[in-house]
C-alpha cells in the first residue's frame, strides 16, 4: 500500500511546544489545555456566594499568568463541566487568583461543595479589561449592583495599590438586602485606607440595618461629579445599566468614559462557541468590559 | 493556479489508488425521499462503484468531517482525588472528494473564524490538514443561490477541483499535495482545446443561476431590526436546530462533561448546537437573553448576513439553501431575504 | 469516590412497580459494561430485577408504571411519606403511559374483554403526579439508561440535573438520520423531549413521543405541518394519545 498522504501532527508545531499562555491569542494551539489549580482557601462571604482562592500548581505556569482587571477565566470541574468566573483579587498578586462564585447553576453547586486543597482547572485570563491606565489624574467613579462587586474587585485593588494616581474615588454600591453584601469585612479598610468614599444601599433594610435604603441610582445624588474628569465603571444586573448610564449621561459623562462588565452564558472563552454573542458580537473577545456607546450600538446588549 | 485534464479510466485510477491507500469519503446515495428523490451523503466508501458524482447536493454538509457534532475536547483520569488532563487530536489523514464549490468555500469561511488570528483550534486544524480535498464543479441545485453570496466559484481550499468535459476532467491544481497525488496517474498537460471547454462548461453552469437580491443585506439587517418579516418567520420555527446542523458553516456549539459510571475517567465533550434552541442564550440563574423563538431565528441570519460582513467582509452564508430544504415549517433564506428587500418598498 | 475533597454518599434507594410492564425497572439493570459500577454507588433495598433484599430504609423511591388501583393509590402514599426523593420512572410514572389508552373506553367493557368472567379492579389509569407530588421525572418508554446513568451522577451529588430543552429532531440531525417526513410518514419529533438519541426515527419508525413534549413545543405550526402534508386527526391523535404525555393536546 503507498502513502500517498502524510499525517500531519499538530503536537510538532513549534508554537504548541511553548508554555501555555493565553495572552498569546494569536499563536497558542493547546487551546483547551487547562492550569491544573488547586482551591487554596474558601470563604463564605453570604448564603449565596463564596471567595474561593486559587493558585495554578505549576511554578512556572503561575509566575507567567497576568491578568487585567475585568478579564475572566474559565474554571474547570473536571467531569462536571467549565463556566467564565471574572477575576476578584488585584492584578498585582503573583500567588493566587480569587474567584467570587453565587452558587446558581451545575459547576457552581459543585464547587460550593468542594473542599479547600481541592484540584480544579483553571483556562485563562480571557476577555478585555477596564481601561484603568487611561484614568491616570481623573476621579472614578465604581458603581456596583449585587454579585457585580466581584468584578469591580480587581480594579478597586488597582486604585488602592495606585492610589496617588487618581483623584477622589468613589465606591457605589447596592444590594437587595443587607445579608447580600459582599465583602463587607473589607469596607472599612476601602474607606480608611484607601481613602475610598464608599457608599452603600439596600433596597430592603431588616431591624439590623442602620444604613441607607433605597436604588444604587439615589447614592449618585450625594456624589458630586466633575464629568470632564470622570471616568466610571459599572457593574450589576442588565437593568443597572440603563438607569445608572443615562443618570451619569445626564450628569455628563461621555459614554465612551463609562465601562460596563456584560454577564453572558460561555462555553469557550475564545471567540468559538457563540453562545455570549449580543447580535454577533462576542463577549468574550470585545467584551466583558465595553464602553457604554459601544453597548448602546449593539443590538439586544442590556 | 496549475490546471491538468485527467481521462475519465486515469481518474478512476486515481481513485483506485486513493482507495487503497486511505479512508476516501464521497457523495454516496443512501436512498430515496417520499417522492422518488434521490438521497445523498458524504460517506466512507470502499469502492469506484459507491461514489456518485452526479449528486445534486448532499443532505448534510461536509462540516461535520472537520466540526463533528460530537467531539472530545479533553479526556481526564481521576485518581485518588486528583485527576490528569489528556487531549488528542486527529492524527490520520484521508481524503474528502466530490464537494461542490458552496462547501469549499464554507471551509475557507470556517477557516477564518477557526484558524484565524485568535486562538485558532488544534482540533479544527488538525483535521483540515489531514484531509485532502477533490472538489468538483456542478450546475445550481434547486433553490440554491450560491451565486448571490459569491460561493459559486473556488479559487483555493481545495488540493483538486475538477470539471466535467465529457470524456475528461479538467483539473486545478492547489497544493502540492495535490500535484504529487495526480502524478501518480496519467495527466495530461491542458491544451488550448482544453481552456476552450473548461470555459464553456463553466459558461454553461454561469448561465443557469437565478439571481436573488443580497444588495445591501447588512444595512437592511439593521433596518428591519423589528421588522414584522421576523414575526411572521419566527412564528413558524420549531425551534429544532436542524437548520444550523445541516448547514456548512454554522459552528457554534455547547461543552458538557461526563464522568463514567465508575469514576475513574471524565470527557470534556463538544457538542454542535444550535442558536435556535430554546436555551442557547439562557444564564444560570435563569434568564434567557433570547426567549422567544423570533428573535432566535434573527439572530442566526443576523450572524450570518450582518455580524460576519462586519468582520470579514463576506457574508457567512454560502447559499446551497440545505437549512432551507431540512425545515419542516419552510423557513428558508431566499424567501426571507425577498421579504427583508420588500417589506418598506412602495 | 472521593472527589474536590469529599466522599459521596451512597444513595439507599427502592425501586416500586406499579401498573407497568417494568420494562423501565430492566433498564436498571441493562448495560453490562457498567451495571456493577452503576450499583455499586446505590445501595439498593428494594429492587427484585436485582437483588431479592427487601427493606423499608431509603431515601430515594423509583416509581415504574402508573396508578390503575385503589391499592396502587394507599401504597403510593405510604411510599411518599417515607421518601426524601420520588422519582417517575418511565413514561407510564409520568404520564400513564399506554395504560392510558383505556381511559376513553368503557372500563367494564374493557375489563370483560380482558378478563373475561373474572373482572378485576380497575380505575383510570394516572400519572404518579396525579396522587402523590414528584420530585423528579424521566421521561421515555422505556428511560435511557445513559441518561439515568447521569442523573444518578448527578444525585449523588445533589447538583441540579438539566434535561435536554430541545426536541428530538436535534438528534436525529447529529446522527444523520433522514427526517421521516421525508420519507412519508408522522413523526412527534419536532415537539418532543430529545434526550433519547432517537433511536426509533433511525430505525425508520416516527416518534410516539414517549418523552413528552419538548421545553417550549410549537404546536401550532406542528399541526400546520402535518395538515399540509395530509395527515388526519385521527392519525394525529393516534399519536399524541399512544403514551399520554402529550394529554390535552390535539
Amino acid at each position: 500500500m503507498t502513502e500517498l498522504l502524510h499525517p500531519y501532527d499538530i503536537t510538532q508545531e513549534a508554537d504548541i511546544m511553548q508554555p501555555l499562555d493565553f495572552n498569546r491569542r494569536s499563536r497558542l494551539k493547546h487551546v483547551d489545555r487547562t492550569f491544573k489549580s488547586e482551591i487554596i482557601n474558601i470563604i463564605r462571604l453570604t448564603e449565596m456566594e463564596k471567595l474561593f482562592q486559587v493558585r495554578i500548581l505549576d511554578d512556572t505556569a503561575r509566575e507567567r499568568f497576568s491578568f487585567r482587571p475585568g478579564q475572566f477565566v474559565m474554571v474547570e470541574v473536571p467531569g462536571y463541566g467549565e463556566i467564565p468566573i471574572s477575576i476578584s483579587s488585584s492584578p498585582s498578586h503573583k500567588g493566587f487568583i480569587e474567584l467570587c462564585i453565587r452558587k446558581a447553576g451545575l459547576v457552581t453547586t459543585i464547587l460550593h461543595k468542594a473542599r479547600r486543597g481541592a484540584p480544579i482547572g483553571i483556562r485563562g485570563p480571557f476577555g478585555t479589561h477596564f481601561p484603568i491606565e487611561k484614568m491616570r489624574g481623573c476621579n472614578i467613579l465604581l458603581i456596583a449592583g449585587g454579585l457585580g462587586l466581584a468584578p469591580l474587585r480587581a480594579p478597586i485593588f488597582h486604585v488602592i495599590e495606585n492610589r496617588s494616581n487618581f483623584k477622589d474615588v468613589h465606591i457605589l454600591y447596592g444590594t437587595r438586602q443587607p445579608s447580600m453584601l459582599l465583602f463587607n469585612y473589607q469596607y472599612e479598610e476601602w474607606d480608611r485606607i484607601a481613602d475610598i468614599d464608599l457608599k452603600v444601599t439596600v433596597e430592603h433594610g431588616d431591624e439590623s440595618w442602620t444604613g441607607q435604603v433605597g436604588m444604587i441610582t439615589d447614592l449618585l445624588d450625594e456624589v458630586d461629579i466633575a464629568p470632564k474628569e470622570t471616568y466610571a465603571i459599572i457593574c450589576g444586573p442588565p437593568v443597572m445599566f440603563k438607569f445608572v448610564c443615562n443618570r451619569l449621561t445626564k450628569e455628563g459623562i461621555q459614554m465612551n468614559r463609562m465601562f460596563v462588565s456584560l454577564e453572558r452564558r460561555m462555553h469557550c472563552g475564545m471567540g468559538k462557541c457563540c453562545r455570549c454573542n449580543i447580535g454577533s458580537t462576542y463577549t468574550c473577545l470585545s467584551g466583558p468590559v465595553f464602553d457604554y456607546w459601544t453597548v448602546l450600538n449593539l443590538k439586544e446588549a442590556i | 493556479m496549475l490546471f491538468k485534464t485527467l481521462s475519465k479510466p486515469e481518474f478512476r485510477n486515481l481513485v483506485d489508488l486513493l482507495l487503497g491507500s486511505t479512508e476516501v469519503i464521497a457523495p454516496k446515495q443512501i436512498g430515496v425521499n417520499n417522492d422518488g428523490k434521490p438521497l445523498h451523503h458524504y460517506l466512507p466508501v470502499q469502492e469506484f462503484e459507491e461514489i456518485d458524482l452526479e449528486y445534486e447536493i448532499t443532505e448534510y454538509s461536509a462540516k461535520s468531517y472537520f466540526l463533528p457534532f460530537r467531539e472530545n475536547l479533553s479526556s481526564c483520569r481521576f485518581e485518588d482525588d486528583d485527576w490528569t488532563q489528556e487531549i488528542h487530536y486527529r492524527l490520520q489523514p484521508r481524503v474528502l472528494m466530490g464537494l461542490h464549490s458552496c462547501d469549499i468555500n464554507a471551509l475557507l469561511k470556517l477557516d477564518k473564524v477557526l484558524a484565524g488570528d485568535r486562538f485558532p483550534s488544534p482540533y479544527f486544524i488538525s483535521r483540515r490538514r489531514n484531509t485532502f480535498i477533490i472538489g468538483i464543479d456542478h450546475y445550481p441545485c434547486e433553490g440554491g443561490f450560491c451565486q448571490s453570496v459569491g460561493a459559486d466559484v473556488v479559487t483555493h481550499g481545495f488540493d483538486l477541483y475538477l470539471t466535467d468535459l465529457g470524456d475528461r476532467y479538467f483539473v486545478a491544481i492547489n497544493s502540492d499535495h495535490g500535484y504529487n497525488v495526480l502524478m501518480q496517474v496519467d495527466a495530461k498537460d491542458t491544451t488550448g482545446q482544453d481552456n476552450k471547454d473548461y470555459l464553456e462548461a463553466r459558461q454553461r453552469i454561469a448561465s443557469k443561476f437565478e439571481p436573488l437580491n443580497m444588495h445591501n443585506l447588512p444595512n437592511l439587517m439593521d433596518i428591519e431590526f423589528e421588522s414584522e418579516v421576523w414575526k411572521r418567520w419566527g412564528k413558524k420555527c420549531l425551534s429544532c436546530g436542524s437548520c444550523t446542523m445541516v448547514c456548512p458553516t454554522c459552528y457554534c456549539y455547547g461543552v458538557d462533561e461526563r464522568v463514567s459510571m465508575d469514576g475513574r475517567e471524565g470527557a470534556k465533550v463538544k457538542q454542535l448546537y444550535s442558536c435556535n434552541l430554546l436555551d442557547f442564550a439562557a444564564v444560570a440563574g435563569g434568564h434567557n437573553f433570547r426567549a422567544d423563538r423570533e428573535t432566535r431565528l434573527k439572530y442566526r441570519y443576523y450572524h450570518q448576513h450582518r455580524g460576519f460582513m462586519e468582520t470579514y467582509e463576506e457574508p457567512l452564508c454560502v447559499g446551497c439553501n440545505r437549512c432551507g430544504r431540512v425545515c419542516l415549517a419552510g423557513i428558508n433564506p431566499p424567501e426571507i431575504i425577498r421579504d427583508l428587500q420588500t417589506e418598506d418598498q412602495v | 469516590m472521593k472527589y474536590l475533597g469529599i466522599e459521596p454518599e451512597v444513595l439507599k434507594i427502592a425501586v416500586f412497580d406499579f401498573t407497568g410492564c417494568e420494562g423501565c425497572e430492566l433498564q436498571l439493570a441493562n448495560k453490562e459494561e457498567t451495571v456493577a459500577d452503576f450499583l455499586k454507588v446505590l445501595d439498593v433495598v428494594n429492587f427484585r430485577e436485582i437483588s431479592s433484599v427487601e427493606g423499608d430504609d431509603y431515601d430515594i423511591a423509583l416509581i415504574e408504571g402508573a396508578v390503575t388501583r385503589g391499592d396502587e393509590i394507599t401504597r403510593l402514599i405510604q411510599i411518599r411519606k417515607q421518601a426524601r426523593l420520588l422519582v417517575a420512572l418511565g413514561s407510564c410514572a409520568c404520564f400513564g403511559g399506554v395504560n392510558r389508552l383505556k381511559n376513553v373506553l368503557d372500563l367494564n367493557k374493557v375489563n370483560r374483554e380482558v378478563y373475561g368472567k373474572d373482572p378485576k379492579e380497575t380505575l383510570p389509569a394516572r400519572a404518579i403526579k396525579e396522587i402523590v407530588p414528584v420530585d423528579l421525572e424521566i421521561p421515555g418508554c422505556p428511560i435511557n439508561k445513559d441518561e439515568l446513568e447521569r442523573i444518578v451522577q448527578h444525585l449523588i451529588w445533589d447538583i441540579p440535573f438539566q434535561f435536554p430543552v430541545y426536541p428530538v429532531c436535534f438528534e436525529c440531525k447529529q446522527r444523520y438520520t433522514t427526517c421521516i417526513f421525508e420519507l412519508g410518514q408522522l413523526c412527534l419529533g419536532p415537539i418532543t423531549r430529545g434526550g433519547c438519541n432517537a433511536p426509533c426515527p433511525a430505525g425508520g419508525l416516527g416518534c410516539y413521543g414517549c418523552r413528552g413534549p419538548a421545553a417550549d413545543p410549537n404546536y401550532s405550526e406542528f399541526f400546520t405541518i402535518a395538515r399540509e402534508r395530509g395527515y388526519k386527526k385521527k392519525e394525529l391523535d393516534e399519536h399524541f394519545n399512544f403514551f399520554g404525555g402529550f394529554e390535552g393536546v390535539g
